[in-house]
């Protein structure tokens, strides 16, 4: 009999209960689509998707017509599509119910967009634009993907970076201004990294140093950015409009890619801020996982004693991606104004917190950090285009959907995802 | 004649490499007004492999902490190859030829081997990219020259205890390490496993490395080692060979004479008073670690739990306790089903339990010892009227239970986190046994106690058992759960392997513990 041989039992399924309750929940969300937005709706009624985005249409090199169907056939589809995504968790319960759970809101909220289209309806617009729709979500979607990428940077070294949300808005705030007066969008980019890595630095000084709680430094630090920006907001920008002229940067299409139909539109003809998100989640992919760089961070974030007892700088480390982690912050506030316009007070409403979600539901990895970026950028972007159409519910409730589906998909994760094991934790030498 | 072997590959190695002597010289430590070391001096050869005995808190670990560079002497110094060192910090150490394997060891839990032996010394290729071949191509070579194999793509989380100690030694050896010190490496393994352990140190001894053994297991010592220095409150007490016997170790270590065996009456054993079905759990992240437990207690016995640290153990103990949900099987106490009732729910039904981390689970230790003795009582009569505490029957309760229980204090109202280790223990089992119970429930009950204070919890435990209780013992070291089993219940990968009586010996039950199933 060998000693050496090691069993380890895994459980390759998750457990019963958890994934029939995610699965009952979307079952319910299945069956209320098929049934209030497919069978609630006239037989007679039509929805219509087009796919020429409007300021598109005149030199788009294709063009799509309209495509008219059947709003109860087709919600039908819809909700029995989404009782077979919850079927399948009851029964193969999947390692990752909860992408099926996000795709299931997905497709609720489409339904209940072509729902509230249709024709004889309530609503003004006749139609849903599905690139517009998509093109939206991905400008939604390249700010979280900055927002979760810099939540990488700080946790995967073992600092937990909750500031993002205020490092957005300093970023935006001073991109904003820089871009006023000098009409240049890499200078903006330039301040508003500086700003964020300023505020990291900060999170960085107060979580090393003094060992502070990382969690209550961060709230901190957001809220002193939400308070300092709106009292700049006021006394700044509100009487010198001319440091605040909502210059939005300009698209730049990749030759030929730009022509693919729907595709071309959404994802190649972008403003550069989209295609450094893209170019910045290569480069953490691969420093992170490839390189000798890290290996050491990820060992600093799971066992900073091992590390040191190696002879690694556990705190020159921290220090280094925090900082870095700010200034990644700071940018996608600076990308989030590049595509918003003017500064308000409470500008990125809360999206530096949907970010931190992404980075657990994409488990500390830029790459699943894409992947949920575009989950919730969708859902974001869908319920705000909800308060275009006369929906019966009040653009109040509407405009909590993206948090609520945030809320859901996170809450079903716990326990199951494993943050780097030093994650928050302040290291004190021995 | 495996010895002999063993001797004569040493003799052929000493003449082809030269090792590394190391000299300690009247080393003092000190933190505040206690004298951690006290003029320490001890020399390792190079080739020897040099044992450090002495009991827990008796500055061991200190004394290591300081050659490894993680301590700074006050007085005294070290000296290697004739020439006096200063080490500001570990890596200059390492620098100089001294490797640890830690207690705990210094592993990624979520790292490969490889990743985790050229942690800090990655040979990369272009961009800054880790090198995974030369990591891999170095292992293998180290691997066959020293006979430490191990895969070096395997995830060290998913290795065995003692394999995890391989790569630990591994990383020691990558960095040039010509004096290995190993603090206590055989607290985590398997009989089996430190039988290999030892085998590995006598090759690399004879590849001519130095190794500083530390330990507190004088069987170990005499198995294993060339000199032995035994140390006691931070002073050495003597340098002796490995001949001497056990019982001439112990009065140096402990500085009286010692009992090794506890002395048990025979009892009848009554019927069940805690008994497991089918029992499955799953830990925090639902991989289930105890699948199908079925266990008697019976009355007037002491089961004892054997078993590598990890194979269930403690989610069993946190289950019967209420403090982990069940998936599925019963526990029932007294013949009332507790399965899944709350905490207190089953304390009031009647079990007393010690929990695994004393300072984590089972004490407040910011709070008083008078508090902390009625922390599981505080809500009856008499030490409740109503909504209101009653002070009084707290106090005397408490120097009652001080006073029967040996509990060495100053006041009892001292925070119960001043008192040390062993004391504290007291406290939680002056806790437990001063309420009505059906059943006792102690995990690793002694773990980290001195000699005396071990003597006294196991006559605390066995006089429980004479007078009727049911008594379940969960520990990982094999003596313990040997001299005070009357029944042996051994764990391996969530089930049990088998019960059967301690008289089988220690060979049966440590190839029970890997996983074996007793004939």
């Amino acid at each position: 009999m060998s000693v050496e041989t090691v069993e380890v039992t895994k459980a390759l399924k998750q457990p019963h209960g958890r994934s029939r309750v995610i699965a009952g929940i979307i079952v319910g969300l299945g069956l209320f689509v098929a049934l209030v937005f497919g069978l609630g709706s006239s037989g007679r009624a039509k929805s219509q998707f087009t796919f020429s985005p409007v300021n598109l249409s005149s030199n788009a090199p294709w063009h799509l017509g309209a495509l008219t169907v059947n709003t109860r056939g087709w919600n039908v589809v819809l909700g029995v599509l989404i009782i077979a995504l919850g079927t399948e968790v009851w029964v193969r319960r999947p390692r990752a119910p909860m992408l099926r759970f996000g795709l299931s809101s997905i497709i609720f909220l489409f339904a209940l967009l072509f729902w509230a289209c249709r024709t004889p309806g309530p609503s003004q617009i006749p139609f849903v634009n599905l690139t517009a729709t998509l093109a939206g979500s991905v400008g939604i979607a390249m700010v979280l993907m900055y927002g979760s990428l810099s939540g990488v940077l700080c946790e995967r070294a073992g600092v937990v970076n909750i500031a993002i949300e205020g490092q957005f808005l300093g970023g935006a705030f001073f991109g904003s201004m820089v871009v006023s007066v000098t009409n240049s969008f890499l200078y903006a980019a330039l301040a508003g990294a500086l700003f964020g890595a300023l505020l990291g630095w900060l999170l960085a000084f107060l979580a090393i140093r003094y060992m502070s709680d990382q969690v209550i430094v961060g709230v901190v630090i957001v809220t002193m950015m939400a308070s300092l920006s709106s009292y700049l907001n006021l006394q700044v920008l509100t009487p010198y409009p001319n440091f605040n002229l909502g210059n939005t940067a300009s698209t730049t299409g990749i030759p030929l890619l730009d022509k693919i139909p729907v595709l071309g539109p959404v994802l190649f003809n972008e403003t550069w801020f989209f295609y450094l998100a893209v170019a910045l989640v290569a480069l953490v992919s691969f420093g992170l996982f490839k390189t000798r760089w890290g290996l050491r961070v990820r060992a600093v974030g799971e066992h900073p004693k091992a590390a040191e007892s190696v002879g690694i700088n556990v705190a020159r480390t921290r220090y280094r991606n925090v900082i870095m982690g700010g200034a990644v912050a700071g940018l996608g506030g600076v990308a989030f104004m590049a595509t918003q316009g003017q500064f308000q007070p409470g500008y990125t409403s809360g999206l530096g917190y949907v970010a931190l979600a992404a980075l657990i539901f994409g488990r500390w990895k830029p790459s699943g950090a894409v992947v949920a970026s575009i989950l919730f950028g969708l859902s974001a972007f869908l319920a705000n285009g909800l308060q275009s159409y006369s929906v019966p519910v009040s653009s109040e409730i509407i405009g909590m959907f993206p948090y609520i589906i945030t809320i859901a998909v996170v809450a079903g994760l716990i326990g199951r995802v494993r943050p780097p094991a030093a994650d928050g934790v302040p290291f004190k030498r021995s | 004649m495996k010895k002999t072997r063993v001797l004569v590959t040493r003799v052929f190695f000493v003449t082809t490499i030269t090792g590394m002597r190391v000299e300690l010289r009247g080393v003092t430590k000190r933190f505040g007004s206690f004298t951690a070391n006290n003029q320490i001096s001890l020399t390792v050869e190079p080739g020897q492999i040099h044992c450090l005995l002495g009991e827990n808190g008796a500055g061991k670990s200190t004394l290591m902490n300081i050659l490894f560079g993680m301590l700074h002497a006050e007085e005294g110094e070290i000296v290697i190859d004739g020439q006096a060192v200063r080490f500001a910090d570990s890596g200059e150490a390492v620098r100089r030829g001294i490797g640890m394997v830690h207690q705990h060891f210094m592993l990624v839990p979520v790292f490969t081997v490889a990743e985790n032996v050229v942690l800090g010394f990655e040979p990369t290729k272009s961009l800054g990219r880790v090198n995974h071949r030369a990591a891999n191509d170095m292992i293998h070579e180290l691997s066959s020259r020293f006979g430490l194999d191990v895969d070096p793509d395997a995830l060290v989380e998913n290795l065995s205890v003692g394999l995890q100690q391989r790569v630990e030694i591994l990383k020691a050896l990558s960095h040039d390490a010509e004096l290995l010190i190993l603090d206590e490496p055989t607290a985590v393994l398997t009989p089996q496993e430190i039988e290999s352990l030892m085998a590995i140190m006598r090759s690399l001894a004879s590849a001519g490395k130095s190794i500083l053994f530390i330990t507190h297991k004088l069987k170990e010592v005499q198995a294993v080692g060339d000199v032995i220095t035994v140390i006691r409150h931070g002073e050495v007490v003597g340098s002796v060979p490995a001949t001497t016997s056990e019982a001439d170790l112990a009065t140096l270590m402990v500085g009286r004479d010692v009992s090794f065996s506890v002395t048990k009456e025979v009892v009848e054993a009554g019927p069940a008073v805690l008994s497991l079905r089918d029992v499955v759990i799953r830990d925090d992240r639902g991989i289930s670690v105890v699948n199908g437990v079925s266990l008697d207690v019976n009355g007037g016995q002491i089961m004892a739990i054997a078993g590598v640290q990890g194979n269930g153990q403690t989610e069993l103990v946190e289950a019967i306790a209420g403090l982990r949900h069940v998936e599925s099987g019963t526990i029932t106490l007294g013949g009332r089903d507790i399965t899944n009732k709350t905490p207190r729910q089953i304390l009031d039904a009647g079990l007393g339990h010690v929990p695994e981390d004393r300072q984590r689970d089972g004490l407040v230790l910011s709070m008083s010892i008078e508090d902390n003795l009625v922390l599981n009582t505080a809500h009856f009569r008499p030490f409740a009227k109503g909504w209101s505490r009653n002070l009084p029957a707290v106090s005397s309760n408490a120097a009652d239970l001080v006073e029967r229980f040996d509990v060495r204090t100053t006041s009892i109202t001292a925070d119960v986190g001043s008192l040390s280790g062993g004391n504290q223990q007291k406290v939680i089992v002056a806790r437990e046994l001063s309420r009505p119970l059906t059943c006792f429930m102690a995990a690793q009950p002694t773990r980290g106690l001195d000699v005396g204070s071990i003597e006294y919890v196991h006559r605390q435990i066995v006089e429980q058992r004479n007078q009727g209780l049911g008594v379940l013992i969960v520990s990982s070291e094999l003596d313990e759960v040997l001299s005070l089993g009357d029944r042996v219940a051994v764990m391996f990968s969530g089930q049990v392997v088998g019960v059967v009586d301690p008289q089988v010996g220690r060979e049966t039950i440590g190839l029970m513990m890997a996983g074996a199933k007793p004939e």
